[in-house]
């Protein structure tokens, strides 16, 4: 009792003094802040029916995608560089150039509207920027520094391409752009830190804290800033990706030769493949953010997904949804013009139908809609039988085997026109067909067996689930690769015949990401509710309430349509400045 | 050409239109942002009176017993005018703010005595504010921020030196000679010779069983002691709720050992679980 | 028949009508019959379920480019066939009369409330003041299991519950007490596995303490009939009620470690 009392006491005389120490530096800084804070603490705006927050809001997202553009098309083209330097593939040198082009329009339109974004938040809301940049300055010049490099390195990459072609030049050309890519991830890296700022400031900040006592590097490196790194790393890689598909889509559907058109199919090909390969373990990132949010603030985690937003997650696993059944259904028609694919075509409707059941499990709403003769029906607040669909170990089951599924699919694609000749060819395909039955019922057991145990030990069980399927597919690849090494040809893809459909389908891809990209962001940002700085700082405009999904989604397609507005211009402007670097050699390949 | 072109750019409208309609004809729930009450010195009796009205249709809790009826007396439309006739000694809103701090002091004929004193629920600021809504119903509001601020400085200073104002939860803080005085125990108990004898000497309580003193607080009536049967029904069964539960604990402590202080280790750990 | 049954526009047709008749009356009435709990599917789940359904079929049928040439076919030919005239007439009044019936559905006066959206587990605050006092629920553990007899506590905890709880929840804490019917939404079923063991026990003291009153604003309506206990029962008495409701369910509380991501759609 004494001991304690006394190790009290010294704790509080310690808090006193670092009270005492940060009051004397306050005041020494708080003289010239209160200046700059002086005048009102938020400014005026009303164009177009908008008020202060829409404006920052569609300048922050139109900044956000545009910075996501040329951070995920160059990690895009690095790759594809790298395939053309050591696979040796000439066709993969020029895709790769082609998209460092569309780089050149996309970095500007970044900074205009990053520098439309600064000049709404410091006049629309000043004191909250004076806060912020009391807090972050040194990180904002250095931020301005990385972006200037980061354009100088893409100008070095893009002019140099021509004249770096041989030996060690290449090699220099390719790390070039592999700096391209790190200067982009930390400036990434630095704008994140400040928005994680804003969710979760470190615990010492509170309400009274004045900002320039605020370490730096704490506020910065705050509980979920790493999330939200590997995150957003991840997801611009899948959009990169999709942005790639989307351009394919857009000159395959506007091209007028047939070589043309095998060109752009393969691209959309490439692109489609990234994207998807890279979603597969989005979810991962995801689930380690939401336990990064829950630890932080279980206030918060509940807001997100059992609070006002549990709809959110019901739209999200709509759009999901359709990435997946649009992602197959592209690999299908692409069966179409592999020769032996037919013999796959009976398998089609049972992947389907899994699919289908998946989409139908993970959108089952636990809170549902419903009026009061049918909440009256069913006895109350979740129904009774479709409640068992509604929880997480149903869900868990239906997305894992989903990605099985999707798996299969691209398996198959790949197989379509391959004849394996080595010895145990047959074999090696019961294995694949085993190990793929062994991951669907790891699946489906610790689904089932989730529904018998408490919480605590279900959470461990999507880890079984997660790494049975993960173990399938590096297993069921590593033996693919072995098995089509030197495989007999069915005869060779014929690229550029697909159906105009496939095209629209690699588009809808393309905008159901970027506006999955739009969603997310607003549930990031939106659980902060009415706080510019969650508990520190509050929201006391007008616009402090959080929207409710429909506005935010108006909001949404908006940005997501002016940036595909743009984008287009840029396509337009990549296809007018030069002609189209297809050749003929695509189509003699099996392309990967 | 303009054809695909026409085509693409119909495949991306109709994409986000679908997303735009769904995310809107599912019901809208937006996330309205917490009223920060802030009272202070400019407010006119009205935006007290305004204020006061949400605390009594919301937390205070007042409905549930004022205007049923049958509990409390109704208050709309009259507690303006009849604050003045109960008590000649104090003012409309000294009687309402008695009434809301100390509801025992006066009880209307009719009623039982069982409100609770609501500075335990509600802050001092917010006590005015329904005091100056209890006089707009029929009279006049004289109400004033002096009114609070005087009585937030009064309940500061009170802090320091009673227990039943603040109720500390550090059971080491707490004085059970005090908890004694200030719930008027003496008024019937006596002790070290002082007190009434409506009950039985609080001395008699020594080595008896915590459990049994518990309920001879909580619940006055279950078991009468002897030679007191003719006042049975006296003791209100009120006092466990006065106090918070570790004060509770604290005067139970005491009367069963007869010292000061004599708090186990146990329930100190009990208090820091809380 | 079997030349239908061959065409996968009627293929398309029967897998619509089936997937229809197992959302709205296998899941909804054939179920109960045979023993499975279950009650009447919300229209706005089918609706999802069918907009599914119905673009799997699509997204088969167009998969392939013969399938889809055949699958079109049928549309094809009552569109603009000479020999289905007749079939075409009949469309073009049928077809009408239904959009207009739908329209005349959605729009005709109705004494229904609106359908709503309801958070079953909206978000706690994480700090509720409990008799005036500040109480820091998050991380907040039920302090009876580390002092007195957990014999006793529930003991306490069971007489609480018989004598407040039992008339809505039920003497089964099944959430059928004698009360229980007329209350919509009807109370908690404790024997629910999506009830207690989902939640930590600081989140039932926040449930028990401020009641339907206590609600946040998020998820509303709320027409919850729960009083708010904290003026009727203490601190002790709230957490040994707790013990109470875990021990008799056999169910255990959701704790604070460990926790995180499945959150939400569990709920």
């Amino acid at each position: 009792m004494s001991l304690e009392g006394t190790g009290e006491g010294s704790k509080k005389m310690s808090g006193l003094k670092r009270g005492l120490a940060l009051f004397a530096i306050g005041t020494l800084i708080a003289v010239p802040l209160l200046a700059q804070v002086a005048g009102p603490d938020y400014g005026e705006f009303g164009i177009f029916g908008m008020d202060r927050r829409d404006a920052v809001w569609m300048a922050a997202q139109l900044h956000l995608l545009f910075a996501a553009f040329v951070l995920g098309v160059p990690m895009f083209a690095v790759v594809i560089e790298a395939i053309g330097i050591f696979g040796r593939q000439e066709r993969y040198d020029k895709l790769a150039k082609e998209f460092t082009r569309l780089l050149l329009v996309a970095y500007s339109a970044t900074a205009i509207w990053g520098a439309i974004l600064v000049f709404f938040l410091s006049t629309l809301y000043p004191r909250f920027w004076a806060y912020l940049t009391a807090i972050f300055a040194p990180s904002m010049w250095l931020y301005a520094g990385m972006f200037f490099l980061e354009s100088f390195t893409l100008y070095l990459y893009y002019y140099g391409w021509d004249a770096w072609k041989k030996g060690v030049a290449k090699k220099v050309h390719w790390f070039l752009g592999i700096m391209l890519n790190v200067w982009g991830t930390i400036v990434m890296f630095i704008a994140n830190g400040w928005l994680t700022y804003m969710m979760s400031p470190p615990a010492d900040v509170t309400a009274d804290t004045a900002p320039q006592t605020v370490q730096l590097w704490s506020a910065i490196a705050n509980a979920t800033w790493m999330p939200i790194n590997i995150h957003r790393l991840l997801a611009n890689v899948v959009f990169g990706g999709a942005i790639v598909g989307a351009y394919a889509a857009y000159r395959f559907l506007t091209s007028e030769s047939d070589e043309e058109r095998a060109h752009y199919d393969w691209m959309g090909y490439t692109g489609n493949f990234i994207a998807i390969g890279a979603l597969i373990v989005l979810p991962f990132a995801g689930y380690w953010l939401g336990r990064e949010i829950y630890e932080f603030s279980q206030q918060m985690g509940i807001t997100m997904m059992g609070g006002f937003m549990s709809w959110l997650w019901i739209i999200q696993a709509f759009l999901i949804g359709i990435l997946f059944l649009t992602g197959n259904y592209y690999l299908w028609i692409g069966m179409g013009r592999i020769p032996g694919a037919e013999r796959f075509q009976p398998y089609i409707k049972w992947m389907l139908l899994v699919l289908v059941l998946g989409v139908i499990v993970w959108a089952t709403p636990n809170t549902v809609i419903a009026d009061r003769d049918e909440i009256a029906a069913m006895g109350g607040t979740h129904h009774p039988f479709l409640g068992v669909l509604g929880v997480m170990s149903a869900k868990n089951t239906a997305v894992n085997l989903m990605i099985l599924t999707t798996f299969l699919s691209f398996l198959m694609y790949r197989r379509a026109n391959k004849e394996p000749v080595v010895s145990w060819a047959k074999m090696g395909t019961m294995l694949q067909g085993a190990a793929f039955v062994v991951a669907a019922l790891v699946v489906l057991f610790y689904g089932i067996y989730g529904y018998f145990v408490s919480a605590i030990i279900r959470i461990g069980f999507s880890v079984y689930q997660v790494a049975a399927v993960l173990v399938t597919i590096l297993f069921v690849l590593g033996i693919d690769i072995a098995m089509v090494r030197g495989a007999k040809s069915r005869g060779a893809i014929r690229w550029g015949q697909m159906p105009d459909r496939s095209q629209y389908a690699l588009l809808i891809l393309a905008v159901t990401f970027t506006w999955l990209m739009g969603l997310m962001g607003f549930a990031r940002s939106g659980i902060r509710q009415h706080w510019h700085v969650y508990e520190v700082i509050r929201d006391t405009s007008e616009q402090a309430f959080t929207p409710a999904l429909g506005p935010a989604a108006t909001m949404i397609s908006t940005c997501v349509l002016i940036f595909f507005g743009l984008v287009g211009m840029i396509f337009w402007l990549g296809g007018l400045a030069e002609k189209s670097v297809y050749d003929d050699t695509s189509a003699a390949e099996s392309g990967h | 050409m303009w054809k695909a072109n026409f085509k693409i750019l119909m495949t991306v409208v109709m994409t986000l239109g679908v997303f735009t309609v769904v995310s809107n004809i599912i019901p809208q729930v937006r996330s309205a942002v917490p009223e920060l009450i802030v009272i202070n010195a400019d407010m006119t009796p009205d935006e007290l009176a305004a204020i006061g009205e949400n605390v009594y249709l919301g937390v205070g809790g007042c409905t549930a017993c004022h205007g049923l009826g049958t509990r409390a007396p109704d208050l709309l439309g009259v507690a303006g005018t009849v604050c003045t006739t109960r008590d000649p000694e104090l003012t409309c809103k000294e009687y309402l703010y008695e009434s809301l701090v100390d509801p025992l002091a006066m009880i209307v004929e009719g009623f039982q005595p069982i409100m609770l004193d609501q500075s335990r629920t509600l802050g001092q600021p917010e006590l005015w504010t329904l005091v100056a809504y209890l006089e707009s119903q029929g009279g006049e509001i004289t109400v004033t921020a002096d009114d609070i601020s005087g009585a937030l400085a009064a309940a500061e200073a009170a802090e320091a030196v009673t227990v039943t104002e603040a109720a500390p939860m550090n059971p080491g803080d707490i004085d059970p000679l005090n908890l004694i005085a200030v719930n008027g125990c003496l008024a019937c108990h006596a002790m070290d010779g002082e007190g009434g004898e409506v009950g039985p000497p609080l001395g008699d309580l020594i080595g008896q069983d915590l459990a049994f003193i518990r309920e001879g607080i909580v619940n006055p009536n279950a078991s009468i002691a002897e030679g007191f049967e003719a006042f049975a029904g006296t003791m209100p069964p009120i006092f466990g709720d006065m106090m918070s539960p570790v004060e509770l604990d604290v005067l139970i402590e005491f009367l069963a050992t007869g010292t000061v202080g004599a708090v186990s280790g146990e329930e100190e750990s009990n208090e820091d679980g809380n | 028949m079997k030349r239908l049954l061959k065409q996968p526009f009627w293929q398309g047709a029967i897998v619509v009508a089936i997937a229809y008749v197992v959302f709205k009356y296998l899941i909804g009435y054939a179920l109960p019959i045979i023993g499975v709990s279950s009650a009447p599917v919300p229209s706005s789940v089918i609706l999802q379920y069918m907009l599914t359904v119905f673009v799997g079929v699509l997204l088969y049928m167009s998969a392939e480019e013969g399938r889809w040439g055949t699958f079109q076919k049928p549309i094809k030919e009552a569109m603009v066939s000479r020999d289905q005239k007749n079939l075409r007439g009949v469309l073009m009044v049928v077809i009408p009369i239904m959009v207009g019936w739908l329209a005349y559905q959605n729009v005709k006066p109705s004494f229904a409330a609106p359908a709503t959206l309801r958070s079953i587990h909206p978000a706690p605050p994480n700090e509720i003041t409990f008799r005036g006092l500040p109480i820091q629920l998050t991380g907040l553990e039920n302090p009876l299991h580390e002092n007195g007899s957990l014999e006793e506590h529930l003991q306490v905890g069971k007489a609480i519950y018989v004598k407040n709880c039992v008339p809505c929840h039920g003497d089964l804490l099944d959430g059928a007490g004698h009360f229980a019917q007329v209350f919509n939404p009807i109370p908690a079923d404790f024997t629910n596995s999506g009830t207690l063991p989902m939640l930590t026990e600081s989140f039932v003291f926040w449930r028990i303490a401020k009641g339907g009153p206590g609600l946040p604003q998020e998820g509303t309506p709320w027409d919850s009939a729960m009083p708010a206990w904290e003026n009727i029962l203490d601190e002790n008495e709230i957490w040994s009620v707790i013990l109470f409701l875990y021990d008799q369910t056999g169910f255990s509380p959701r704790t604070w470690h460990e926790e995180g991501e499945e959150g939400g759609e569990e709920h």
